[in-house]
């Protein structure tokens, strides 16, 4: 109980300072505060997927519906998180570039994400069984993992983006004022606890729907 | 099993025949399939008219028509078997990774051949200037391969789901976009004169991983 109050603090906290007292960067001016929600976001869609399918794996080893349950919930918290980034970049484009969508590579990259995630989730929901329902989206969930290096890292490449680079850049280092990088990084570590107290209540909820499932018979 | 090398040849060999031959008896999938890349080729000439000198549409055009043929045909090969509960058999005559990659030659045999007739045709009728067949010719056997490799096994999972045809479409195209966008840029690089080796790489690249994570996979796409 305490650490779920002490993320609700640090994450509120974070929040105050970076919208009261975090400085603005110079082109970017009002929209600099997207940051600190957009980046969180699209971190967290690629966490989720990292960890769907690494539990996607698991499951394909060592037959545990448990492991299913983890790739499950990973992936409905995954699409979640990828439309909180699709739209909080889509407005930030809108008042930066001037439209809501330009099919720049980051923004097709995170559509890409957004298709995945549905077509996963729409996967499962057709098939019947615990056992082949968990195969065969783990079978799908590692053959996207093969398709999104192509698309995050290799397309973005090949083509001309427009998109700042605030974290990964060509310099290697992070261009960011001290408050903005503190803020950013809190906010980080604080998405990243909600994601995985997210995580850990819907691998509960599956849990005893199986349960509840068992003693229906 | 003594020989399993040679053994497992001879079953990919038998299960690639037995493909063909059912198709050749029936024609149905293969008649189906042509007749909507026509269909579909049709449409998007008849909507865009002669494009001439347009070649980064005509590339794209193309690929999309490429693109449908392959989502209207490609899970035929395991959902006919399922529908005519022969799934069981062939299963008891080979090991799935077998099955899989004998279905695999099979679809990359039956998408060559929709492409022989679709793709002169998409030249002619959308005036197309003329190509560099050999440049043009790997970035399509390289498409080709990279989507049967993609198709083949998501048709696999297809034919054990309740949805079967209707949700393969939505399914395969996140695995099939990373083929569209190299293939497009190779096509229109190849028309454009510039350096098409790029986008052969990427999709060399796509095609051996695809296939490298297939192989790992057909043994789990059935079991009971």
């Amino acid at each position: 109980m305490g650490w779920r109050i002490g993320l609700f603090l640090w994450i509120s906290a974070t929040m105050i300072v970076a919208f009261l007292k975090a400085p603005l960067v110079a082109t970017l001016e009002e929209t600099t505060r997207v940051l600190y929600f957009h980046i969180p976001s699209a971190w967290l869609t690629v966490v989720a997927l990292g960890w769907s399918m690494l539990h996607s794996v698991l499951y394909l080893w060592k037959r545990d519906l448990r492991h299913d349950d983890q790739a499950a919930a990973a992936a409905e918290l995954g699409l979640l998180f990828c439309l909180a980034a699709t739209v909080s970049g889509a407005l930030w484009a809108k008042a930066m570039w001037g439209a809501y969508w330009n099919w720049d590579p980051r923004e097709t990259s995170i559509f890409f994400l957004l298709l995945l995630y549905t077509a996963y989730l729409a996967l499962r929901g057709s098939i019947e069984g615990d056992e082949k329902r968990a195969r065969l989206s783990a079978i799908y969930s590692v053959l996207a993992f093969v398709a999104v290096p192509f698309l995050i890292f290799v397309v973005p490449r090949m083509y001309a983006t427009l998109h700042p680079d605030p974290i990964i850049n060509d310099r290697g280092k992070v261009d960011m004022d001290p408050l903005i990088r503190w803020c950013f990084t809190a906010m980080l570590l604080g998405f990243t606890g909600l994601f995985f107290w997210l995580q850990s209540l819907r691998v509960r909820v599956s849990r005893l729907e199986r349960r509840a499932q068992l003693a229906r018979g | 099993m003594p020989d399993a090398g040679s053994n497992s040849t001879a079953a990919l060999w038998a299960i690639l025949r037995k493909e063909c031959r059912s198709e050749w008896r029936t024609r149905y999938g293969l008649n189906a399939a042509l007749l909507f890349a026509v269909a579909s080729l049709t449409a998007v000439s008849f909507a865009a008219g002669r494009l001439g000198n347009r070649t980064d549409l005509l590339s794209a055009l193309l690929w999309i028509v490429l693109l449908f043929a392959t989502l209207a045909s490609m899970s035929h090969a395991f959902v006919r078997e399922v529908e005519g509960h022969t799934m069981l058999l062939l299963r008891l005559v080979a090991s799935p990774a077998e099955i899989a990659t004998g279905k695999l030659l099979f679809n990359v045999l039956f998408l060559l051949v929709v492409e022989v007739v679709t793709v002169p045709l998409f030249l002619v009728l959308m005036g197309a200037p003329p190509v560099r067949w050999g440049v043009f010719l790997a970035v399509l056997g390289l498409g080709t391969v990279s989507l049967a490799a993609a198709s083949t096994l998501v048709g696999a999972m297809i034919a054990q789901t309740r949805g079967r045809g209707a949700l393969f479409a939505g399914i395969s195209l996140p695995l099939l976009l990373p083929v569209l966008a190299a293939a497009v840029a190779g096509t229109r690089e190849m028309w454009a004169a510039h350096a098409v080796a790029p986008s052969l790489r990427l999709l060399a690249a796509y095609a051996v991983a695809l296939l490298a994570a297939s192989l790992l996979l057909y043994d789990h796409l059935w079991e009971d």
